[in-house]
Order: C-alpha cells, then sequence, then structure tokens
C-alpha cells in the first residue's frame, strides 16, 4: 500500500509542523487543507450559491492562442469557455489579494523577529486568549511565538504556488474548481492578514485587550502645515514605526508632522496616537498634488503607480522603502547617509532606500531642509476660480469618470464663482485623475478640486485588533439566538460610489443595535462625518464589540480579526473544537452566526480576496453597484433552490424553504436598496423565535423606509411561526400571511450543512 | 442582428473588449417593431428613472407610459418600487438588477407573469457600469432572449441600443416617438 503510506508520511510532516503532540485541542479532519480538502464545502456551498458571471471582456489574450474570442459558447485555442475563464480571473484576483498580504505578513514578521527574536512570545492580552482562529483553525497550529507564525507563511505560499499553478495554460478548465481554488485563496487570505496583524501587535506593541483606543484626527486639516511633513502611503508599518522611534529618539516628534494616507496611516496612529490620517486612497492624489507633504514614504499597495511623476510635479522628495515597490529608483540602501540627503535636498532626487533605520534618517533630516523653503497652502477660491475659467462644457470628462459623474459641472461653476457643485461632487471623487486626463485644456481639476475638500478636522478610533474573547463570551448568545440582530462590517476600500454611504450604513446598523465593526479606508470614510451634534460616529457610538458599539478592528489586514470573532463565536460561546475544523467553523457560521460583510466602495483584489474568504466561511457580502466589475457574484434563487439542512438532533434532512443567508455575495445599485439587504442577510436558520422576530422588524421597518411601505415580497419565506412575527407588525403581516395561505413550518433543531454533502466530518461533531 | 463594428460607450469604463457589439437603433419606429414583434417583453425599470427629469417629467413616467401602450410587465428594481406606489402603479415583480438578471438566464424560468421567460428585455435608468455588465451576463448566457437599452448612452453589450444622445432633446424625442409608435402599432 505505498499510496497509505505516502499519505500517512504526509499527515506526519504536517502533525509534526502543528506540534500535534500539544493536545490544546483534538485534531480535525483538515490540519493544513490542500487544494481538494475543502472542495466538498465549496461545491455543497456552490450549489445553492451559484457563480453569476458578468464577462468584463469577451476576450482571452493570456497565450499565443490568442487573442480567443470566447463569446456565448465559443471556446479558446486551449478549450476554456468564457464561465471558466471568468473563474479563473476571479482565481487569479484572489491570489493577488492574498499574495499581498501574506507577502506583507513575511515582510514585517522578518522584520520584527530580526528586532524581537524569533522566540518573542504571542501575548495579545488578558482578555484574548484565543489569540489566531484563522490560523488555529485552518492548520490546526497554535502558535506561541513569532517564530511558529512562519509556519503558516510557508504553507501559505505554497499553497498559493499550486493555486496559481491550476491558472497556467492547460490547467483546470471547470468555473465550479476555479471557485473551489478562489474560495480557497481566500481563505489562505484571512490566514496571511492574521499573521500580519498579529506580528503587528506583538512586535509593535499595539493596543490590544482593549476597546476604547485613542481618538486620533483625521482630515487634511489634522496636519499642520508650518511644520516638515512626512506622509506615509501604503499598508505596511515597518518603516513609519521606525520613524517615529527615530523623532522620538531626537527628541523631534512635536518638530515633525507624521501622517498617512490609506492602511499605513491606521497602521502607524496605533504605534503613535499622534500621527494623524488623511484619509483612505481615494485621496491620495488630491493630497499628493497639493504639495502639502514635504517628503512621501510609500511601502506597499494602494499606492499611486506613477508616484515618483507627482511628486516631482508637487515639489516633494520620494523614498520608496520596500522591494515589492521601487519605481525604477536607484537603490541607495548602501549609499552614504549624507550623499543621499544631499542629492534629495539639492539635486530633487528620489530613492528607493530598503534599510528602515537609514531611509528614516533620511527622511526626517531631508524634511526639515525642504520645509522651509516650500509653499504649502491649500489653493484659494479665486485661484481655483482663474483656472476653471478654461472650461467648456465640453464633456470629455465625464466621458473618463469610473464613477460615471459629469466634474465638467463643478469644474463650471467654480469658474462662476459658485463652489457648492464642487464641494458635493468631491464627495463621489475616487481620485483616479483620468478626467484630467481627457481634458482638451489641459485643465487641473484635480487641484482646481482641493477647494471642495472639507477642511474639518474628524475623529478615527485607533484600530483596536482582535475582539476579546471576554466581549464574545457575552454576545455569543444574543447573536446566535438572533436577539442581537446581526453583525454588519463595513471592510476595505472605499472609494465609490458616494464616500458618505458608509457613515450612514454605520448610523442606521448602529442606532437598530446591531455590532458595527470596520476596517482599512472604510474605518477613516466613516470618520468623515459629524452629525448635527458635531460628533462622528466614533464619538457617537461606544467602542464595544455589544449591541450599538462601532468596532473599529483597524487596517485591511484587521479584517481576520472580523472572521476570527465569527470562529471564535463556536469555539469560545459554542465549545466546538477549531482545530483543524474548517468545515465545523464554517457550517456554525453559516447556519448560526447572523453576520453580514460590505464591502461597498472596494475597487482592489485585495478586497474579492478578503470577501471570498469571508463567503468560504459562511459570511455573506453586499457590494456596491460599481463591483459588479469583479465579474461573479454568489446568487441563489430563493424560489427554485433547495433549502435543505440536517437536524442534527434529530439526524434527520429538512426542507425548510428558507433562503437564509440569500446570497453570499451580492452587488446592490444603491445605498438605500443595500440598507434592506443587509438586515434580510443576517437571517441565520438558527434564530430563536424572539431573535427572528427582532430580525424581521428591522428588515420590514426598512424596507417600510426605503422601498416605500407595504411589507417585503419575500417576508412569508421567513416567517416559520407566529412567534417569529414581530409585534408592532402583527396585524399587518397576519392579515397579508392569511391572505397567500401562508402555512407556519416547525424550525430547525439545529441546522447543519454536515451531513448533506460527502465529508470526514460527522454530524455529532457540530453538536455541542 | 448584432454589427461587428465597434462604437464607443458615453462611459468609458463600458468599452467593448470584445467582437459582438449591439446593434444602435435611431428610428423609434424600428425600436417599436422590435417590441411589438416580441411575444413576452419586459422592462427592467432602474433607479436612476427616480432622480432624472427629462422636459420637466421624470424618467420614470415615461417608461411608464412605455410599459401602458403595450401592457408590457415592469420588473421594478432597487428601490424604484417606492416612487411607483407614489405615481399609483404597482409594479409587476420586484427584482434587484441581478436577481432579475439571474432569473433571466434561466430558459426555464417562468417570468413575471408566469407565462414563460420573456423573449425581450428592456433596460432603463440603471448605472451604466452596473446594466453593462448584466447586459454581458445575458449576452453570453442567455442566447434564448434580446436585450435592448432606453438610456441615451450607447450599451456595447446590448442587442439594441440608443446612440450617445448629445442633447436630452434627442433622447425625449426618440423615447416620445417610440410611446407614440406603441400606441399605434
Amino acid at each position: 500500500m505505498p499510496e497509505l503510506k505516502e499519505i500517512n508520511k504526509k499527515l506526519e510532516e504536517i502533525y509534526h509542523k502543528i506540534k500535534a503532540e500539544i493536545p490544546w485541542e483534538p485534531i480535525g479532519h483538515t490540519p493544513m487543507p490542500e487544494i481538494a480538502d475543502l472542495r466538498n464545502w465549496d461545491m455543497k456551498l456552490l450549489q445553492t450559491y451559484k457563480p453569476w458571471y458578468a464577462p468584463f471582456c469577451d476576450l482571452c489574450c493570456f497565450c499565443t492562442y490568442g487573442k480567443c474570442d470566447l463569446t456565448e459558447d465559443r471556446r479558446g485555442g486551449c478549450g476554456i469557455d468564457i464561465a471558466t475563464q471568468q473563474g479563473r480571473w476571479m482565481l487569479l484576483f484572489c491570489l493577488m489579494g492574498a499574495s499581498a498580504h501574506t507577502s506583507h505578513a513575511a515582510h514585517i514578521l522578518e522584520v520584527l523577529i530580526e528586532k524581537h527574536g524569533p522566540d518573542k512570545k504571542i501575548n495579545l492580552g488578558t482578555s484574548v486568549d484565543v489569540e489566531a482562529p484563522n490560523i488555529r483553525t485552518v492548520l490546526g497550529l497554535k502558535p506561541e511565538t513569532l517564530g511558529d507564525l512562519k509556519i503558516a507563511i510557508e504553507y501559505i505560499y505554497k499553497e498559493i504556488a499550486h493555486l496559481l499553478d491550476s491558472t497556467a495554460f492547460g490547467q483546470e478548465g471547470n468555473p465550479l474548481d476555479f471557485e473551489s481554488k478562489a474560495l480557497h485563496a481566500g481563505m489562505l487570505d484571512h490566514v496571511g492578514m492574521e499573521v500580519a496583524d498579529i506580528a503587528q501587535i506583538v512586535g509593535l506593541n499595539y493596543p490590544t485587550s482593549v476597546a476604547n483606543t485613542p481618538l486620533v484626527d483625521l482630515g487634511w486639516n489634522s496636519v499642520d502645515k508650518t511644520k516638515p511633513i512626512i506622509c506615509f502611503i501604503g499598508h505596511n508599518p515597518a518603516t513609519s514605526s521606525v520613524v517615529i522611534d527615530y523623532l522620538q529618539e531626537n527628541n523631534l516628534y512635536d518638530q515633525v508632522e507624521v501622517c498617512g494616507i490609506c492602511c499605513t496611516a491606521l497602521e502607524t496612529t496605533r504605534y503613535s496616537d499622534k500621527a494623524k490620517v488623511i484619509g483612505p486612497y481615494s485621496r491620495q492624489l488630491f493630497y499628493v498634488r497639493s504639495g502639502i507633504a514635504d517628503v512621501i514614504m510609500t511601502d506597499e499597495q494602494c499606492i499611486r503607480t506613477d508616484m515618483p511623476i507627482e511628486a516631482t510635479k508637487a515639489g516633494s522628495a520620494l523614498i520608496a522603502t520596500l522591494d515589492k515597490v521601487m519605481y525604477g529608483l536607484e537603490d541607495a540602501t548602501e549609499m552614504n547617509t549624507d550623499e543621499i540627503i544631499k542629492k534629495m535636498v539639492e539635486e530633487k532626487k528620489h530613492f528607493a532606500i530598503l534599510e528602515p533605520k537609514k531611509a528614516a534618517e533620511v527622511a526626517v533630516k531631508v524634511a526639515m531642509a525642504i520645509a522651509p523653503q516650500r509653499r504649502k497652502e491649500w489653493l484659494t477660491e479665486q485661484e481655483a476660480q482663474e483656472l476653471s475659467k478654461k472650461c467648456s462644457l465640453c464633456g470629455m470628462c465625464e466621458t473618463a469618470c469610473p464613477n460615471l459623474f459629469d466634474i465638467g459641472q463643478g469644474v463650471s461653476e467654480v469658474a462662476k464663482g459658485n463652489y457648492e457643485v464642487i464641494r458635493e461632487l468631491f464627495n463621489y471623487c475616487i481620485g483616479c485623475g483620468k478626467c484630467e486626463e481627457e481634458c482638451p485644456r489641459d485643465i487641473p481639476i484635480l487641484k482646481i478640486m482641493q477647494v471642495g475638500a472639507s477642511k474639518e478636522t474628524y475623529k478615527v478610533r485607533a484600530g483596536r485588533g482582535p475582539i476579546m474573547d471576554t466581549e464574545i463570551r457575552t454576545v455569543g448568545a444574543p447573536i446566535t439566538l438572533g436577539t442581537i440582530p446581526g453583525v454588519v462590517a463595513l471592510v476595505g476600500c472605499s472609494a465609490y460610489p458616494d464616500i458618505r454611504d458608509l457613515a450612514e450604513i454605520v448610523d442606521e446598523f448602529a442606532r437598530r443595535k446591531y455590532i458595527v465593526v470596520v476596517s482599512g479606508c472604510t474605518a477613516m470614510a466613516v470618520g468623515m462625518w459629524k452629525d448635527a451634534d458635531g460628533k462622528t460616529i466614533y464619538e457617537k457610538y461606544p467602542p464595544e464589540f455589544d449591541a450599538g458599539g462601532v468596532v473599529n478592528v483597524g487596517s485591511c489586514v484587521a479584517n481576520s480579526h472580523i472572521s476570527g470573532a465569527a470562529i471564535k463565536i463556536a469555539n469560545i460561546f459554542a465549545a466546538l473544537p477549531l482545530r483543524a475544523n474548517y468545515e465545523v467553523m464554517a457550517d456554525y457560521v453559516l447556519n448560526r452566526v447572523g453576520a453580514c460583510g460590505v464591502a461597498w466602495g472596494v475597487y482592489s483584489q485585495k478586497a474579492s480576496a478578503i470577501a471570498t474568504g469571508f463567503n468560504r466561511l459562511g459570511v455573506p457580502v453586499v457590494f456596491g453597484p460599481h463591483s459588479s466589475k469583479y465579474r461573479r457574484l454568489y446568487l441563489s434563487r430563493k424560489e427554485e433552490d433547495e433549502w435543505k439542512v440536517m437536524d442534527a438532533r434529530k439526524k434527520q434532512i429538512v426542507e425548510t424553504g428558507e433562503p437564509s443567508p440569500e446570497h453570499l455575495a451580492y452587488v446592490c445599485e444603491t445605498k438605500e436598496k443595500a440598507m434592506v439587504m443587509i438586515p434580510k442577510l443576517c437571517i441565520r436558520k438558527n434564530d430563536t423565535p424572539q431573535g427572528r422576530a427582532i430580525k424581521l422588524n428591522h428588515y420590514i421597518s426598512l424596507y417600510k423606509k426605503y422601498m416605500g411601505g407595504g411589507l417585503p415580497e419575500d417576508l412569508p419565506l421567513y416567517v416559520r411561526r407566529d412567534a417569529d412575527i414581530p409585534l408592532v407588525y402583527k396585524k399587518e403581516v397576519k392579515a397579508y400571511l392569511t391572505q397567500i395561505g401562508w402555512k407556519p413550518k416547525e424550525p430547525v433543531g439545529l441546522p447543519t450543512l454536515i451531513g448533506t454533502y460527502p465529508t470526514k466530518v460527522p454530524v455529532d461533531s457540530v453538536i455541542h | 442582428m448584432s454589427q461587428l463594428a465597434p462604437l464607443m460607450p458615453f462611459h468609458r469604463v463600458n468599452i467593448l473588449t470584445g467582437t459582438r457589439t449591439a446593434r444602435l437603433v435611431e428610428d423609434p419606429a424600428e425600436y417599436a417593431k422590435q417590441i411589438t414583434k416580441a411575444q413576452r417583453p419586459l422592462l427592467v425599470l432602474g433607479p436612476r428613472l427616480t432622480k432624472i427629469t427629462l422636459g420637466g417629467r421624470l424618467l420614470i413616467e415615461y417608461a411608464l407610459d412605455i410599459a401602458k401602450a403595450k401592457n408590457i410587465p415592469t420588473c421594478a428594481t432597487a428601490t424604484v418600487k417606492s416612487k411607483m406606489v407614489e405615481l399609483g402603479v404597482n409594479p409587476d415583480s420586484v427584482y434587484d438588477i441581478v436577481e432579475i438578471i439571474n432569473a433571466l438566464k434561466d430558459p426555464n424560468w417562468k417570468g413575471v407573469r408566469k407565462e414563460g421567460n420573456h423573449d425581450l428585455v428592456m433596460f432603463f435608468g440603471v448605472r451604466t457600469d452596473l446594466g453593462e455588465q448584466g447586459l454581458s451576463v445575458l449576452k453570453h448566457f442567455a442566447p434564448h432572449l434580446k436585450t435592448m437599452t432606453l438610456c441615451k448612452y450607447f450599451y456595447p453589450h446590448a442587442d439594441f441600443s440608443l446612440p450617445n444622445y448629445r442633447k436630452d432633446e434627442q433622447w425625449k424625442a426618440f423615447l416620445e416617438g417610440l410611446i407614440e409608435h406603441l400606441k399605434k402599432e
């Protein structure tokens, strides 16, 4: 039996890597799962939530057999069809995202192991014992030191190589298998993100085991222009933390402003609450073109790829600090520090400097040298008016706008001295600069738009890292029973379609006592709004992971704490073992944890990886309208599909007829429609009558608010018995149900998909 | 039916990246003929209809006139139902845009009036990027039906599309002409 021997040997190796001899929990069926190990779970999901493909391109241009036209039922020279090609794209997107986060994790881990040694203990504070729910669940490893995290990185790298291999010419040929692989990549992404954030928390001493993290300044005007300014752009705090160390060690921190755009900004505020956040990615080009920053330091991810050109135009100095983004700049890592500074100050040269301490010293000295010579003022309204006068309203800018709005209208109004329109339009702007490129009169549209930007200072709560085990113990029961109506996680980028939507969504659900979690650029965007009392979302709502709380977990990589919280509900509250037990955890989340992701303004491949990882774990995600350009959604057809589950207590398969959650990846065209869809996607089969009544109360109430009255068309599908009907709508709902001949049905005692598809996991393993 | 020569859509994010593009139609009589020829047409209404006015009337009013002229069933997407109810009209169906497209993909779907899937689907008032992606779904995966757009932009993935109208008056004239022809046909 050589094959069995081979299998045993492989398992032995895995057991060695995950330290199986340490018996903190029994080991489940899928330690360090490979591509096919969770395929049956994926296929079960995809049977209900079928891929909805919207090809963005009808052609395939991946090899020299092409371009191949895949329109309708045509196949490419390799045999691929249009659906399979979309699955291939989705896998590639998820791999890009997982690679970006994992590579970030690997880099910061290397830096921090260099600083602290591999034996530095992982300690996330007194309130976090389950420190790495994703790593524990996926790998079966309980990481105790920074060095242990490398085991997770090596595992992800291996899987990514296999997955990428499957996208090459003449490999995978089925859309569902591509989707299963994309789901695998999404799951790996959450593991990679978790490694990154644990390493940062431990190695950089970020806040942990605390909810009430500092409120830090946010917005263009939060930065003192009279001081030298260093602006970080990207996602990796390896260098920004060293710059702060350098400033503190040299007693210069009061003399230099440190700020950031995108996730490095959030990371830096976790390191020092004196750091400022300019805003999300969509504000990057505006800010860079304003020339307010004396030194721009880039690291990785979501940085303009033309940064050297933009920095030169603005008169800012540029230092690229990571090998992933070097822009063709001279590598000055080995060069004498004084020589670099001289060239940057006198010759206005930009450099790549890959050694953080050297980069920090250069950045500070260059900023202090050039700041006094530079004009750092916002464009005045009079200057903007003058620049706008060339606009002929030709409309070319509108045709180039990915967010489909007419900036020309705003510019022409500025020419007349009216600034209201451009202030309004600024909220829609995703900051790509394509309008300016198209303008036949070379009007500096983005510069003019500076007059539309709010000059107020807002607040964002510094990212707090993982949800505490103590919080999970408090909310586990009300979430799974439904009496806390749901966890709404607004994640990722915040560009489309109107940046104000995000704060409104947070406000609506926090007010309704959902638990609201935010991360990444969205965490910044929701802070850029004040209520009538002048309070931001973070000042208006408590920071606890509890009903009505608004929790900022941190940057993009902190999204792993949201998936981690869902896993911890199954593990800590329901006491189900998580070790190498992915299917059981995902099944629990899908059927019992009323959580819904909202990736409203996203544009990056990383966002698609994050969302796909949530999907494999059983968390549905709502996207904004432009996200149809990702090419794929996971949709059910509620009335046509089967909604069978196993009742684990009775060991019986039951047709529930209840589409909960109805979809796994869904696009809403408007914020208002999303407001109606989110509460519906928080409904779970496990809801108690009291919990279901609360959830339906919100669903009906939001439907009435945004759909012009009446009752949701699909309401009967979610009412199991009279007790599910919310008291406030009892009369109306009962009359409607009677009219359509609705019949009550028994709720399922312990709903699970385990036992409804081929799996090694026994049904009893979901009973707690 | 469709033509090969690519035309530039108004919003360039929707640029055609394939070989089959929509047939551009400027004559309302030709649109009316296609609609009349269809056995089970469907009019899908997007949220922009409730925001944009043309000649002093909301676009949704033009849409309802078109539906009324030939008793065409309607599908209200997003929050369009709210405005329709306000105008005293109930939609024949309420689906979100991705849901109705998902249903239309299935040749065995019974349609909004349970009379069988639709053979001609008109889209009106959906954002161009989402609309174009939806039309791409139907172009590739719903060979059993034709698609038509009524917005003022060129939609490459549709079967029939209006041109990019430079002036709203041209669009208004087309829509009014279409309504007139439908009443006559």
